[in-house]
């Protein structure tokens, strides 16, 4: 093998690297390295002009490799790649150093940053020497898209998806599409009702040649990458048949069981036999099988007596198929943070303490009070109603530190709708301060203090108990420095937004992160904010991060528009840099069988053997082995002790 | 307590009826009082078993030798089973062995012995409280060991002579096993779990260091402690490239490219890499059997360095080495529950 040509690229990032690290002496201590050919040091080598140097620099010099020296391989990895390429050689003989995030950006000291940079360097100037040029793995793509959760996101995802001409299948756990937004009233700034902009989606996602529906589904495993994923599904047995029901509501009317309506968040009931609303789509009852009576042998059988349409089955049997599936959109959705967890504010256990959901029931036309606002308790209508925001926000000692967005603009909307209702009751609002952000939401929060005269008190409530057949609510308004004492008929709790439960699972069956908060992490914070960090799974609503509507929408829409341009190639191409087994060192232990994210090794004739079409090169399996037995390409066991030592000199 | 009786009639039978290919137990050594490993293959061999309190050795170390020999015979089984005598400590490793896929369930017949309310003795412990006097044959007798010497027998408490791991050990008794001999003391405890290691930790960080470099250096690296490992699988160590094998599959490129990750002197830094390493790829696959430790010839307190991975695998995660064939493995395994946000 004759000694490899390598050139290295000192990159100043303006100031970003060159402040903390001295980049010429970079490049000096570089070129005394025994493969480098060619070294050149440039203010902002991701510039146009520094790019075609680099790929002037390669061919003048006929260079074979080169090292980058700049900021995270995240950023720029590709680009420089690239450029290999356009000059002429392969474009994995191109590796990043990394002196900025992991040098320049946490050092002061400069004698001392200029020292670790260059060991960073010299450490991937060593691993290049020994990197094989290869070829990317062309592979077809599976023109199909799967979205996750049946909510706002996911309703318009799959149909921007789907009038672009591509096939989608929308998975939703519950019985009905509609998530979180069916659940409201009217929505803020503009005050319309959220079933009316909601159903015809609604409808036209049912009734959509390209949307495939799978109601009362969970995705269960995942296997395959970007353009070939093949997932599970798991549909449980609804036991009606929902191209049958007539939706005549006879079966409800035998059904001897009751059980607290998930749809009502508690404040009603619904049967063992239920429809989730009346416009669900499907539009179907559902069997609710851990509520029934029992199925197996049947207990009651009422409601298959009475159903004249016979959709009734009590044999349905659950259904797991494999979809396969080109890209996914996860639309997960949020749960409120538990009032359990905030004994200061009744811990969930004072009557009449109501979270904002219930709130939006209470208050919708078609809730359990008809629209009309009457207290759980005493079925009284509320003359003064305390809203309490940031309840679980924005303390970050012993909740969630962050700010769940759409919290001071659903509380003035509630303030405002409730006063519709209750012209002469009073509303208190606690806020910490006023995040109106929002085209026309300022002018919402204005209008329902001064029009609507709510009295907003600016402080946290400290204690909140129920006395004499009201909640009594103590504060502090900071701005007047006094303690507030309010006896209020009702209490309304704008709770912190979480990641929805099936959000955590998702993320663990996708294997896709999570961040601090819980909620699904992006690529990159402003540059990928709707892409995971898995190729080809993208994000869509408040699984990614808090908020409101019209961004749920748009983040819908941006991750349909990532999906359609992914699955309009042809073919994608792999990276090839994947797990390779030393068979002689090999002994079927089995380790990386376990360890591997992809479900990428099996064993065979007692050796691990790597399926080339899953293996994403993670390395998990390589840092597992015991033996050294199994290495991912151009990251090799002697690369690593090279640049080790390199790191050590 | 368990009569050796049964144990040699157990391994006569299984003999002469073939349902066996071999038995590996212990026998009388040819000096002294301790007891060796023994390999029978002939039933009338089987009166050669003993069981007493120097029955150390983890002789699961022997099913991978027979691997090892099958293999380099090109075969994959050896027909009938193996069978083993396999103490608490030592069927766990069996068990790690075929977590790990190394030999099949099948292919080894654990007859297991309980170590009760003992275990083995220290020879250490053993000869300071013997005063220098020699014994020439051990026995247990209840809580008790009795020894003979010169100057007759010696009672002497179990406890006060027993081996730390012992002392420590929290199930004596063999959970996998075709058969077994012994009461059942899983849960007796005669020292709190990782007693030594914690009387070791108790001293600061100086002294520790002072003291670990004291061994450190005097480690001679003669790899005893691997060669009793039945852990210590590998036809080539990470550790040292000696002993490279080189097979048909073997690349020019894989030659040229034997990395050296120690040096072959056995100096502070090299022995401190091997040692280190070693207690890593043990991580979650020792038993505490402790033969390193007995093994080494200059005095390692190896078995600490093992025990400190054990003892955070048990505090992080929960974690049993060798409780069950189907089990996870300690370092491929990943848990909802594991600590550690960050992965998440």
């Amino acid at each position: 093998m004759s000694k490899k040509r390598t050139g290295v690229f000192v990159c100043h990032c303006g100031t970003n690297i060159a402040a903390t690290v001295d980049v010429a002496k970079v490049a000096r201590e570089m070129s005394g390295e025994d493969t480098v050919a060619f070294t050149q040091e440039y203010v902002y080598m991701c510039s146009e002009p520094g790019q075609e140097s680099v790929v002037q620099s390669i061919k003048d010099n006929k260079l074979d490799s080169i090292v980058v020296t700049c900021c995270s391989p995240n950023l720029h990895e590709k680009t420089f790649r690239d450029n290999a390429q356009r000059a002429g050689i392969n474009n994995f003989t191109c590796e990043i150093a990394n002196i900025r995030e992991q040098c320049s950006w946490v050092h002061a000291d400069k004698a001392k940053g200029t020292e670790k940079a260059i060991k960073i360097s010299r450490s991937v100037v060593r691993r290049v020497n020994r990197n094989l040029p290869m070829d990317a793995v062309k592979v077809a793509v599976t023109r199909r898209a799967m979205v996750i959760g049946g909510g706002i996101a996911g309703i318009q995802a799959a149909l921007d998806i789907a009038n672009a001409g591509i096939e989608v299948i929308l998975v939703e756990k519950q019985a009905t599409i509609g998530g979180r937004m069916l659940q409201l009233s009217e929505t803020f700034p503009t005050l319309d009702c959220s079933q009316c902009v909601l159903s015809p989606k609604m409808v036209e996602v049912n009734r959509h040649p390209n949307i495939r529906l799978m109601t009362y589904s969970e995705v269960k495993e995942v296997a395959g990458s970007v353009g070939n994923f093949r997932v599970k599904v798991h549909k449980r047995s609804s036991f009606v048949d929902p191209d049958k029901c007539k939706i005549c509501d006879h079966c409800t009317e035998v059904c001897p069981v009751v059980v607290p309506n998930e749809y009502e968040l508690g404040l009603t009931s619904r049967r063992a036999i239920y429809i989730p609303y009346a416009q669900a789509i499907p539009a179907s009852f559902t069997l609710d099988e851990d509520a029934c009576l029992g199925l197996n042998p049947i207990r009651c059988g009422k409601c298959k007596d009475v159903c004249e349409a016979g959709a009734i089955d009590y044999d349905m049997r659950p259904v797991t198929t494999t979809e396969e599936v080109g890209a996914i959109v996860v639309a997960t959705g949020f749960d409120l943070y538990g009032p359990e967890n905030m004994p200061e504010l009744g811990g969930g256990r004072v009557e009449d303490v109501l979270d904002g959901l219930q709130f939006e029931r209470l208050i919708s036309a078609s809730g359990a009070t008809k629209g009309h606002i009457l207290r759980p308790s005493d079925h009284k209508e509320p003359k003064d109603v305390v809203f309490i925001q940031c309840a679980g926000s924005r303390d970050p000692a012993k909740h969630c530190a962050y700010c769940s967005k759409i919290c001071c603009m659903y509380t003035a909307k509630h303030a405002r709708l409730y006063k519709k209702h209750v012209p002469d009751g009073r509303a208190y609002v606690f806020y910490i301060d006023i995040r109106s952000g929002g085209k026309g939401y300022e002018e919402f929060v204005q209008r329902t203090m001064e029009d609507d005269d709510t009295l907003y008190l600016r402080g946290r409530v400290s204690k909140l108990y129920r006395k004499g057949g009201k909640v009594r609510v103590m504060g502090t308004d900071t701005l007047t420095g006094q303690n507030v004492e309010i006896d209020a008929d009702m209490v309304v709790l704008a709770l912190a937004m979480t990641p929805s439960k099936g959000t955590m699972e998702i993320a663990k069956t996708l294997k896709i992160g999570r961040d601090k908060d819980g909620f699904l992490a992006e690529a990159h914070p402003k540059l990928r904010p709707v892409e995971s960090v898995t190729g080809g799974i993208y994000l869509a609503g408040a699984a990614q991060a808090p908020k409101d509507i019209p961004e749920t929408v748009a983040q819908a829409g941006a991750a349909a528009a990532k999906v359609i341009a992914l699955l309009s190639q042809a073919t994608l191409s792999r990276s090839p840099l994947i797990a390779k087994v030393r068979r002689s060192h090999c002994t079927g232990c089995g380790m990386c069988v376990e360890a591997c994210p992809f479900i990428a090794i099996r064993l065979e004739g007692g050796k691990a053997v790597v399926n080339e079409a899953l293996c994403e090169g993670c390395g998990s399996c390589s840092a597992t082995c015991l033996r050294a037995a199994i290495d991912v390409k151009n990251v090799t066991q002697m690369q690593i002790h090279e640049m080790i030592e390199a790191c050590l000199a | 307590m368990i009569n050796l009786k049964d144990i040699r009639e157990t391994a006569r039978d299984m003999l002469a009826k073939g349902e066996a290919r071999a038995v590996i137990g212990y026998r009388r050594g040819s000096r002294g009082m301790l007891a060796e490993p023994a390999f029978l293959t002939k039933p009338e061999e089987a009166d050669e078993l003993v069981w007493d309190p120097t029955c150390f050795h983890n002789l699961s170390l022997y099913l991978v030798h027979d691997r090892k020999h099958l293999a380099h015979a090109g075969k994959n089984s050896g027909g009938a089973p193996v069978a083993i005598i396999a103490k608490g400590c030592d069927a766990r490793s069996i068990v790690v062995l075929m977590q790990e896929h190394y030999f099949k369930r099948e292919d080894v017949y654990i007859i297991g012995v309980s170590c009760e309310g003992t275990g083995v003795v220290d020879e250490r412990k053993l000869a300071t409280h013997l005063n220098g006097v020699q014994a020439s044959n051990a026995a247990f007798d209840g809580d008790d060991f009795v020894f003979t010497t010169a100057e007759g027998e010696k009672r002497i408490p179990a406890r006060e002579v027993m081996a730390d791991r012992c002392l420590e050990c929290r199930s004596p008794y063999p959970k996998e096993h075709n058969l077994v001999f012994g009461e059942d003391k899983t849960g007796r405890q005669l020292e709190a779990p990782f007693a030594a290691l914690d009387r070791f930790e108790a001293q600061g960080a100086g002294e520790r260091w002072e003291n670990w470099a004291r061994h450190f250096d005097r480690c001679i690296r003669c790899f005893a402690c691997r060669s009793v490992c039945p852990m210590c699988y590998c036809d080539e160590c990470v550790v040292d490239s000696i002993t490279f094998p080189v097979t048909t599959e073997t690349t020019a490129d894989e030659k040229a490219s034997r990395i050296r990750w120690i040096e072959r002197s056995a100096a502070r830094s090299e022995n401190i890499t091997y040692l280190m390493t070693r207690a890593m790829h043990l991580a979650g696959r020792c038993t505490d059997c402790g033969e390193c430790d007995r093994a080494c010839p200059v005095n390692v307190p190896i078995r600490l360095l093992n025990n400190k991975m054990e003892k955070e695998a048990r505090e992080q995660f929960g974690f049993e080495p060798g409780a069950s064939i189907g089990g996870p493995s300690l370092v491929a395994s990943f848990l909802d529950k594991d600590p550690g946000e960050f992965i998440r």
